[in-house]
């Protein structure tokens, strides 16, 4: 046979899958195209399937019967009569080759006046071949890229050589894309926009179709599939075997398919199986759903066929009794309902797991919305416009590169056209500052009532403050703050001589330093915060160290030294003698003992080119009492 | 499916108007047509009528009592549940509401610091609204004086561009900020710390929409010309959340909408193009 030769470069259940790809995205037909065997450099007609619309049906049980049966069975047939018009053709003369081709013609269940015109373009395309390079599927074949023509009927006729017979055919989009070592062309009536995802759809319904066994037969009119779907042998067709729940392990299924002395019609049983499963597991919740109630709509008519019921127990290798009481079939009736229950449980195969656990998600969801059932399952029958979504390698740019300008539109649409507006009611309105006043003694009075706050806190916080205004806060908080850092640093300084423990005046003193505090709060208010302490000589001085306080103001080249000291013998002159050692030429002194304290304040001039800075003297003072301490320890 | 524009149906608009919008489905008017909702300069509403053949203006609400110009208003929103409420937010930092069936102002607030840029509803007295203040505040209209701030940006005076409130789930809002690829997703329950921030797109993010039938599920378009579906998980894993799916378009996606009745379509603006995209 003619097609014997072609179907060897074909894969495998090429015809299925084309089935069911060009099912699933419910185009009107799909070709293998393949490279020829018998001619190099050619493509030519592997092998096709045909969905779209047809004139006759001619087959007897219609109401049984599936799409895809039909689909598989029309292809079959159209090409039965592609070959038998073929043959026809080529064989010129001779009575035997005339009485082959009326054979022939007549074991054609279809003849030429039963087509629809995109039966005859399918049919027509079947004696095509393109020379690589060539055509649209010879051009596809040699760039490795898919073409997608659209109103394939007015295209050139060198773009698309079939143009004519498209347009006749009303076959509107056409795609070739390479696929499988040869180039798979489908087309559609309706016009579809350039879509890759379409092409990816085709190629993974490929990859997702079961690979069975089943070779492709000639097929019967009479069929008793509806029956066989409800053969549990049927299903464990696969590598799985998992037995059922509760039943007896059924034989192993291929070898009893295949060679099992079945008629004809078993077999066709099984193909047909097998194409149902096929639909089952490729297409939407929908269509399992549709099968469901089908096969509950099986298992009601098989009650009435009862030899078909009983038949395929008998084959299910338990050997039981094709005999049946009514009851038994009932029972195994009920049997193989819970069976195809176990249908859903089981995975045919491994490729065929996500879409079957697809659908246990979606009647637990009750629904078959792409987002709800999650990201792994892509239907695309659905034909989304979305695309999963895939992290982007890195040498593309991962983090926001702003393109200038980002959100152009948006914040035209925020900031500017406002402001147009605004800009045409300054030029109109001349009162301009309504909006902008308000604008700002809104934020004006905002701020405002948050200093006001602030100025409260700060009059809770400190002891002293009487008065409420604004000026007065400050101020006595900032005496508050001076007297705070000089009561730190005599408390610092009490600190360090608690170590030298020879102060037999150390309780007294520790005392004063409230009255003292109080005592220089209370003169707070005269703001003679820096003079303080030199008027009340004696007794605020909550020091023990030797040196309680140094002052040193310079004016110029005069320099008052103020310092409070403890008393000791000779005190004063060490200390003059420090002030002189460091070229002062002290012109008048102060002094006054009370308490063990000696107040002192020294007025002195630089004398002499070195000038000794305030913080030299401070130094050598402290020193000097430094060195007292230790004497006196 | 086609899609044909209907020139009966156009009119003219005076000034560029920042956001379009239709009644609620909820609003059941006497005329039957649909009501139209457009700001700009002012609030203008215009009827499409039953037969679709005229939209035409219907009034023209202008909110300040002063001028015979009110302050342009960036964006609106028009209540779900008490459609005849309808929030309007401009750039004179108040939002107004409006009863549209009486024309007449219901209240204003003075919202924010600065400008205000979106404004949502949640429930029927209740509006979130985001500013060039960076911050989201949440108003209610039982009280007047005091609204909550759930967020504000991390930079400071970052500007709050768009405010989603997912009608679904209405603890759930998302915001995004002023040239920035994040999108920000809040929980109304807990202020100041984003739930999450959705950092897949590769630009500015434009545009924002929550699905209208799941309340986990929110949409975004950016400048990078790409729309991400995303899915929120309860727990976000460590390098954060991945979209779902993604569709690129041919330039910057510009607004974005997830069509409520339809739930299986969003449309999107990009360059001078309209797209419809199937879910």
């Amino acid at each position: 046979m003619v097609t014997g030769q072609n179907r060897t470069s074909v894969p495998e259940n090429l015809k299925k899958q084309l089935a069911i790809s060009i099912r699933s995205i419910q185009w009107s037909y799909a070709i293998f195209w393949s490279v020829s065997a018998s001619q190099p450099g050619v493509l030519e007609w592997g092998d096709g399937y045909y969905n779209g619309d047809i004139k006759t049906r001619k087959t007897i049980q219609a109401s049984e019967i599936k799409a895809d049966q039909l689909g598989l069975r029309r292809s079959e047939q159209l090409r039965e009569l592609f070959e038998s018009l073929s043959i026809a053709e080529s064989s010129s003369t001779g009575t035997a080759a005339g009485s082959q081709v009326s054979r022939r013609a007549s074991a054609a269940a279809l003849s030429p006046e039963d087509l629809a015109d995109t039966e005859w373009y399918y049919l027509v395309c079947m004696s095509f071949v393109f020379k690589i390079g060539e055509g649209m599927p010879g051009r596809t074949f040699a760039n490795g890229e898919p073409i997608w023509l659209c109103n394939a009927g007015t295209a050139d006729s060198k773009v698309f050589s079939r143009s004519l017979l498209a347009k006749s055919a009303s076959v509107n989009t056409v795609i070739c894309f390479p696929f499988l070592g040869g180039v798979v062309e489908i087309g559609t009536t309706e016009h579809i926009a350039e879509d890759m995802n379409v092409i990816q759809c085709v190629k993974k319904s490929f990859l997702e179709a079961p690979d069975s066994n089943a070779t492709i037969l000639q097929p019967i009119s009479s069929d008793y599939h509806i029956d066989n779907v409800l053969d549990p042998q049927h299903i464990l067709e696969d590598e799985i075997y998992a037995p059922m729940f509760g039943t007896r392990p059924f034989q192993a299924t291929s070898p009893s398919r295949t060679t099992n002395g079945f008629d004809p019609e078993h077999d066709q049983l099984a193909e047909d199986h097998d194409s149902f499963m096929a639909e089952g597991i490729n297409s939407q919740v929908q269509s399992w759903q549709h099968m469901d109630d089908e096969l509950s709509n099986c298992v009601h008519q098989s009650l009435n066929s009862s030899d078909c019921v009983s038949q395929t127990f008998a084959e299910a290798g338990a050997r039981r009794g094709s005999c049946s009481a009514r009851k038994g079939r009932v029972q195994r009736l009920g049997h193989v309902q819970e069976q195809q229950k176990n249908v859903k449980m089981l995975s045919f195969d491994p490729r065929n797991d996500d879409v079957h656990y697809q659908s246990v998600i979606s009647t637990i969801f009750k629904t078959s919305h792409q987002l709800i059932l999650g990201p792994q399952f892509r239907n695309c029958d659905k034909r989304s416009s979305f695309t999963r979504w895939k992290k982007p390698s890195p040498s593309s740019c991962g983090t926001a590169s702003i393109v200038a300008p980002s959100q152009g539109m948006l914040k035209k649409i925020i900031f500017e056209v406002p402001r147009v507006h605004q800009k045409e009611k300054l030029m109109l309105d001349s009162p301009v500052a309504g909006d902008e006043t308000a604008n700002h003694a809104v934020s004006e009075k905002k701020r405002r009532e948050k200093l006001n706050e602030r100025f409260l806190i700060l009059r809770s916080i400190i002891p002293s403050i009487n008065k409420s205004d604004k000026v007065s806060i400050l101020d006595d908080t900032i005496e508050y703050l001076q007297e705070l850092e000089r009561r730190v640093q005599e408390l610092e300084s009490c600190r360090e001589s608690t170590d030298t423990e020879t102060r037999g005046t150390i309780t007294v003193k520790r005392k004063k330093p409230y009255d003292a505090g109080e005592r220089t709060s209370a003169n707070c208010t005269n703001n003679e915060i820096g003079y303080v302490k030199r008027t009340h000589v004696g007794e605020a001085e909550p020091a023990e160290t030797g040196l309680t306080d140094i002052r040193i103001r310079s004016f110029g080249n005069e320099v008052v030294i103020e310092l409070r000291c403890v008393w000791r013998e000779g005190v004063l002159l060490e200390i003059m003698d420090v002030i002189s050692n460091l070229n002062l030429d002290s012109h008048s002194v102060q002094s006054s003992t009370g308490d063990g304290l000696l107040c002192l304040t020294v007025s002195c001039k630089h004398k002499g080119s070195k000038i000794a800075t305030p913080g030299m003297i401070k130094e050598a003072l402290k020193r000097l009492h430094g060195y007292v301490e230790d004497i006196l320890a | 499916m086609s899609l044909k524009p209907l020139p009966s149906l156009s009119f003219e608009h005076p000034y560029p108007p920042t956001k379009l919008m239709f009644s609620p489905p909820s609003l059941r008017r006497s005329s039957g047509g649909d009501l139209l909702a457009s700001s700009g300069d002012f609030l203008r509403l215009w009827e499409v009528n039953e037969d679709s053949s005229s939209a035409e203006p219907v009034s023209v609400l202008n909110n300040s009592k002063t001028s015979e110009f009110c302050a342009p208003l960036t964006s609106f929103d028009w209540n779900d549940v008490e459609p005849k409420r309808l929030g309007t937010c401009s750039i004179d930092t108040t939002c107004t509401i409006w009863d549209v069936e009486r024309s007449v102002v219901e209240t204003q607030l003075i919202a924010h610091d600065k400008e205000v840029h979106d404004i949502a509803w949640g429930e029927a007295r209740v509006f979130a609204s985001v500013s060039a203040d960076g911050s989201v505040r949440i108003f209610d209209l039982r009280d007047k004086e005091h609204s909550t701030i759930i967020y504000e940006s991390p930079q400071p005076d970052t500007p709050l561009l768009r405010l989603a409130w997912n009608k679904q789930d209405l603890r759930c809002m998302a915001t995004i900020l002023m040239d920035s690829n994040k999108v920000v997703i809040l929980d109304i329950r807990s202020p100041t710390m984003p739930v999450a921030e959705l950092e897949r797109h590769q630009g500015s993010v434009n545009a924002i929409a929550w699905a209208p039938q799941s309340c986990k599920h929110i949409c975004s378009g950016g400048d990078d010309a790409q729309a991400l579906i995303w899915e929120l998980p309860t727990m976000a894993g460590p390098n954060g959340i991945d979209p779902l799916s993604v569709y690129s378009a041919g330039s910057e996606i510009n607004q974005l909408q997830w069509s409520a009745s339809l739930p299986d379509w969003i449309g999107i603006a990009f360059a001078n193009k309209m797209q419809l995209l199937r879910v």
